[in-house]
């Protein structure tokens, strides 16, 4: 059978990928930036990102205006955004926006068994989840008592259930560590993600497998990074990383040995996309940091997606995106609102 | 406040001993004061510069871990719920010892860690290194705040203190020391006086005594002489 996807993708998806390079085109430019830069205070802000797609999001809030509703109002258009495409999708879309949505979605789950394992309201926690992870049980976690309980009522309905089997046997639930199970969650999401791409083919899987790859192994350069000076031991730091990317199985060995930087450095050089990465590091205070270079990387590896047609990864992309320039414009608002202006062009730039 | 009052005692030389070693142990009273107010005010001025370099530096730490913060957030998302979520017990916690000056007590806070950081984990995936920076600023700013909270009471209670022994250092000054003074003056007039009125009594008693005497010797000889007429006259 052919497998030319652009034989029979605008059947189905080819609305939804116009509209969402029409929403890449409004995207904020340089000059957008260099705008916002100049700004002195946040109400200046606000007057320049009326020119833009943001429009007037911000007409309705009142005096005085601070980072938190800016950043509020931008993830509440993201989120409108975001359920429209996923309103309008066919399968297999609208199963690849269930896999995006599922990210969040561990974030939100984790919040919730905290509070219910706490025993705290479980009403205020419910306004602190991320809205792109809603799902319809949410309300329902604050009836489980136990651990448990709160998987095999609330859990097993949602697309999280086969990640908590992979993670876990009922028992460890208690006393694992939070944080330990949210990697691990993160773990399974990501494999079966990439797993699912793989199996779609065709364009989907050229764009979405390397940039999933990309994903895995930074979890795993950042997770080593994190852990030096940690309690945690390198058994477990191993469990956590993901085998979906390039560096599985040689390189997540090393890494899982490595004690210092200079020793994941040197495992980085193994591989031809992350020695490049790895010697625009600058040292201390001064240059980047490995974070903010794969940031860079990540957004690259988006832009480039939206050179090809006829595939899910636009949809991915643009999510990313937006969620950058969200962090971007949060943080320029930040410098300018706090008057700490020597950072401020420390944000990533997009376009 | 000073009238021309005095203590009301009987004038006699008793009482003047007694008003003069009142009047010293006044004055010794009054000194050892004027010391101890002066020990107190050279700490407060100590307290009080203290204070002005310690909230200068305060409101860069203050401001370094507000952006710390953003930095955080910027590469993290927002740990914020989880962090809260996960608070149990206070990690960073006060002992209250006392201080003495001069024998005014100040209460001087220190803090010490207990426990391990159950925050170890937050920001394994991402934003581990902002997030270590992050604590470490907060912890410096907790710190420079318990100091600032021990200099802070220590200004109010010896601010008290010095206003308490200056009032009375003035009291002492300016009331019983004046008041003493004068009772031991009022004393040495009525002494004095008594004196006077003696010497005039003694004086006056002489002078009489003389009359007297020579009125009685004017007499003796008048009856003397009567006598020698009326002696030639039987003979």
């Amino acid at each position: 059978m052919l497998e030319g996807a652009e034989f029979y993708f605008n059947v189905d998806h080819g609305y939804l990928e116009g509209l969402v390079r029409g929403c890449k085109a409004s995207l904020l430019t340089q000059q957008d930036y260099i705008n916002l830069v100049q700004c002195e205070t946040l109400e200046d802000v606000k007057i320049h990102l009326q020119t833009t797609d943001y429009g007037n999001f911000l007409a309705n809030e009142t005096n005085p205006l601070t980072v938190s509703k800016i950043d509020t109002e931008m993830r509440k258009k993201l989120c409108r955004e975001f359920e429209y495409f996923r309103n309008h999708s066919l399968e297999p879309l609208s199963t690849f926006f269930t896999y995006m949505t599922c990210s969040y979605m561990i974030d939100n789950v984790i919040l919730l068994m905290n509070a219910a394992l706490q025993k705290k309201s479980v009403k205020e926690i419910l306004v602190k989840c991320h809205p792109l992870g809603r799902f319809t049980e949410m309300e329902a976690v604050n009836i489980a008592e136990t651990p448990s309980d709160l998987f095999n009522a609330v859990l097993v309905e949602t697309p999280l259930a086969p990640f908590f089997q992979d993670c876990m046997s009922e028992n460890t639930l208690d006393e694992l560590n939070i944080e330990l199970l949210r990697n691990k969650l993160y773990k399974s999401y990501l494999e079966a993600f990439y797993k699912f791409c793989k199996n779609h083919g065709d364009v989907t899987a050229e764009i979405m497998c390397p940039i999933l790859e990309f994903e895995a192994d930074r979890r795993a350069f950042i997770i080593t990074l994190n852990s030096f000076g940690t309690e945690l031991s390198k058994d477990d730091r191993e469990t956590l990383y993901p085998t979906c990317g390039k560096l599985y199985p040689e390189g997540l060995r090393l890494l899982a040995q490595a004690e210092d930087f200079d020793q994941m450095r040197r495992v980085a050089e193994h591989y031809g996309v992350y020695k490049p990465l790895f010697e625009a590091v600058g040292d201390g205070s001064g240059g980047k940091t490995l974070e903010d270079v794969f940031y860079e990387h990540e957004v690259q590896m988006n832009v480039l997606a939206f050179n090809r047609q006829f595939h899910y990864g636009v949809f991915y992309a643009y999510t990313k995106l937006k969620e950058q320039e969200m962090r971007n414009i949060v943080w320029i608002a930040e410098c300018i609102s706090q008057r700490h202006r020597t950072k401020i062009n420390s944000y990533i730039p997009i376009l | 406040m000073s009238g021309k009052d005095r203590i009301e005692i009987f004038p006699s030389r008793m009482a003047q001993t007694i008003m003069k070693a009142r009047l010293k142990g006044a004055q010794t009273g009054r000194n050892l004061l004027k010391k101890k107010s002066d020990a107190l005010t050279l700490r407060f001025r100590q307290i009080l510069k203290k204070i002005i370099e310690t909230k200068m530096l305060m409101g860069e730490v203050m401001r370094e871990a507000a952006f710390s913060l953003a930095e955080a957030k910027f590469t993290a998302g927002d740990f914020s719920t989880t962090v809260i979520q996960n608070v149990n017990k206070a990690q960073v916690k006060i002992r209250a010892k006392k201080d003495n000056v001069a024998g005014v007590t100040l209460p001087v806070f220190e803090h010490y860690h207990e426990g391990t950081d159950s925050y170890e984990l937050t920001g394994l995936a991402r934003g581990g290194e902002q997030l270590a920076k992050l604590k470490r600023n907060y912890a410096k700013a907790v710190e420079l705040l318990v100091e600032l909270a021990s200099l802070q009471t220590s200004f109010v209670t010896l601010d008290e203190a010095i206003k308490i022994t200056n009032r009375r250092v003035n009291a002492i000054e300016h009331v019983i020391i004046p008041r003493i003074e004068r009772t031991l003056a009022y004393i040495i007039t009525e002494l004095d006086e008594r004196e006077r009125e003696e010497f005039y009594r003694l004086k006056k008693i002489q002078e009489k005594k003389k009359i007297l005497k020579e009125k009685s010797e004017k007499d003796l000889e008048q009856r003397r002489a009567a006598g020698e007429c009326q002696e030639q006259q039987i003979l």
